[in-house]
């Protein structure tokens, strides 16, 4: 189902058809020449491929941004509050909103980190938040929070540069907001929290998926892209090696990788991606980590659930905009309803990412169902129930036609010294008619997203 | 502070620098050897191949082109640019956007060219040449602010004597390359231009000197 159709869709649509459709091929043009990659591992092999884009954006009125805007603000204050207050008093389990033991069977939360608070208090510094438009209340619905290592925004924001050099009239004749100032977000964030060194991008290495990402944030931040063993800790402060091997102090980290994999001598000694020390200084205070260490806790999708309360809890506020509706099987009620209701359910695996994981009742055979009641019965701490979300399709124009395929949202929200949401975000789409999953990881494409007004 | 660059990331741009003077170079000589080939010196592809240490077989000019270019061997075209291909993903992030794209360009007339099984012929060499001409406009456009071209510099002119070494007796012009290598050498090392270059002119052999130049690149990009 497609949303209806505003002012403003009339207006692109307007322009778009007196527009050179052969044009488009332009586009693939430009990232197979940029090597605008989401690179994968398939059969045991590295394959480097574009992420498929759809030329036809997503268009969101800047009156209903706003309220977006303010909604993302308002739950990454609260998640970054929870975060603060659970790895130092926790009165949020202690007064009972979260049970204690929900929050220690997370697997993202790491006690180790009890009573340590990162530079300015700041553990969110950089957010993705997926979202999508529900067609019953014509409402924006959070699904997910990534509170670790969200990717995905280079690819915006290199397509954009590129839609206005092949097709200009758009952003002549409409009011677009523009969207450059992306990375300076993230730099801005990074010298604020900055414990005094310069800046750098730590990346697993060439061959991660989303090293083109790395690579092109790295360059416009002005930072230096790293791989782990050009950082050596001294003293519990981080150096970089310069080439002529002159040590260089290193103030913040944008790392874009995960908790496990960050330090051998403290998490997983197997990691040939981490920096040996690199969290003794840490937590000596001498390096600010972006995002902070542990705050796999707080996007569990099983923390999710609680969102809503911590708004109310930290901030006093009711929340802007909404989780999906969700059961916790840990709690008999909920899961007496989740059992009753299985069949028209969507059931998550708190532990998977990336559209694994994820399963839909209406699909699955009475055996199937049966025997996921068993599992859940079994760990009811590893699952959520939600809702099937009907979210609005956006119009593809695919193999030469327009079509309609399912797409969600996923907005970017930086903390340095305030909140700032970016006025773009990754749509993504799902290549299947009917698919729910969008996921790049997932074979998805993404297309540009426009906040206008009139 | 000077500059900052990883190891890595100077490795890579130094040999982008090679691996682009390289192609280029090459193709310069092979269309040489073609010219040769047709109706003067049947020959001529196989002396050029001998200087890479690679015994090329042919038959007739056009095979040459296509054997010099794609065949199986270390110096085919698709192996070079895709070396340079890698080194410019690693550094991508100290090149320009140009720059890049040039580079990802040249790897992909190469692999199209080898996966169309299409016909060598002289239009890709124009190609080839005229994206190498954009790919050093582009660096060259940037020299004046980015002092990490040094070290694409650096590539080019190590290979351009190498390739001069193998091609020329030593003589004048290979001095010149030889003073200029030192020179940004010295810029690398945070020495005084003036002060050493003057000592390091050539001396000994062709092979003296690559030694010695690459001694000295060891001591500057310390992995």
């Amino acid at each position: 189902m497609l949303e209806k159709e505003t002012e403003l869709h009339k207006k692109f649509w307007e322009i778009y058809s007196k527009q050179d459709i052969k044009k488009i091929k332009e586009f693939q043009t430009y990232m197979d020449k940029f090597a605008v990659n989401f690179n994968l591992y398939k059969d045991g092999n590295f394959i480097e491929r574009s992420l498929p884009f759809d030329v036809i954006p997503r268009i969101i009125s800047k009156q209903e941004f706003n309220k977006i805007e303010k909604g993302l603000q308002q739950r990454v204050h609260a998640l970054n509050l929870f975060l603060e207050d659970l790895y130092s008093d926790a009165k949020i389990v202690k007064e009972g909103i979260i049970p204690q033991e929900f929050v220690e069977q997370a697997s993202g939360y790491l006690k180790e980190f009890k009573g340590f608070s990162p530079s300015k208090k700041i553990r969110t510094h950089i957010n993705g938040i997926d979202l999508v438009k529900d067609t019953v209340n014509d409402e924006w619905v959070i699904l997910e929070d990534n509170l670790r290592v969200p990717s995905g925004s280079s690819y915006p924001l290199s397509i954009r540069d590129t839609y206005r050099t092949i097709y200009p009239d758009f952003f002549e004749q409409l009011k677009i907001e523009p969207i450059k100032e992306y990375p300076s977000f993230i730099a801005n964030a990074m010298d604020y929290v900055n414990c005094g060194g310069i800046n750098v991008v730590l990346t697993p290495g060439r061959f991660n998926s989303a090293y083109y990402e790395h690579s092109y944030l790295a360059e416009k931040m002005n930072a230096q892209l790293v791989r782990s063993h050009e950082l050596v800790v001294k003293d519990k402060k981080l150096y970089f090696k310069n080439y002529n091997g002159k040590l260089i102090r290193v103030g913040s980290v944008y790392r874009r990788l995960d908790d496990d994999f960050i330090d051998p001598t403290f998490f997983n000694p197997q990691s040939l991606i981490g920096v040996p020390g690199i969290v003794e200084a840490y937590l000596a205070g001498n390096v600010a980590l972006m995002n902070a260490i542990g705050n796999g806790v707080a996007d569990d999708k099983g923390i999710y659930y609680f969102v809503p309360k911590m708004i109310q809890y930290y901030l006093g506020e009711e929340p802007i905009l909404k989780n999906a509706p969700t059961y916790l099987p840990y709690f008999t009620k909920d899961k007496e309803y989740i059992f009753n209701n299985i069949e028209k359910l969507v059931i998550k695996d708190v532990a998977e990412a990336g559209g694994y994981g994820v399963l839909f009742g209406h699909t699955m055979t009475k055996i199937q169902l049966d025997d996921l009641k068993k599992i859940i019965e079994a760990e009811p701490r590893r699952f959520i129930a939600q809702e099937l979300i009907e979210f609005y399709d956006e119009q593809c124009y695919l193999n030469q036609e327009l079509v309609a395929r399912k797409a969600d949202f996923r907005a970017y929200v930086v903390m340095g010294e305030d909140i700032k949401v970016w006025q773009c975000g990754l749509t993504r789409y799902a290549l299947e008619e009917g698919n729910y999953l969008v996921n790049s990881s997932q074979g998805g494409g993404f297309k540009d997203t426009w906040i206008m007004e009139l | 502070m000077g500059q900052i660059i990883t190891a890595n990331v100077a490795t890579s741009l130094y040999w982008l620098g090679r691996y682009i003077e390289r192609i280029e170079k090459t193709l310069y000589q092979v269309i040489k050897a073609y010219d040769k080939v047709i109706d003067v010196d049947k020959d001529a592809g196989v002396k050029l191949y001998d200087n890479f240490g690679i015994d090329l077989k042919y038959d007739n000019a056009l095979e040459f082109l296509d054997i010099a270019l794609t065949g199986e061997h270390s110096s085919n075209m698709l192996t070079l640019s895709g070396f340079a291909r890698e080194n410019a993903i690693i550094s991508r992030n100290h090149l320009n956007n140009a720059s890049f794209g040039e580079i990802i360009a040249l790897n992909a007339l190469f692999q199209n060219t080898t996966k169309a099984h299409v016909i060598i012929d002289y239009k890709i060499i124009d190609d080839a040449q005229s994206l190498i001409s954009e790919i050093w406009g582009e660096f060259a456009k940037r020299e004046h602010k980015q002092n990490n071209d040094y070290f694409i510099k650096l590539g080019k002119l190590v290979e351009e004597v190498d390739f001069y070494f193998r091609f020329h007796a030593e003589d004048e012009y290979s001095e010149i390359i030889v003073g200029e290598i030192h020179t940004i050498l010295d810029i690398l090392s945070g020495k005084t231009a003036s002060s050493t270059s003057q000592s390091q002119k050539q001396s000994g052999t062709s092979s003296d000197t690559m030694s010695a130049i690459y001694k000295k690149i060891d001591t500057i990009i310390i992995e």
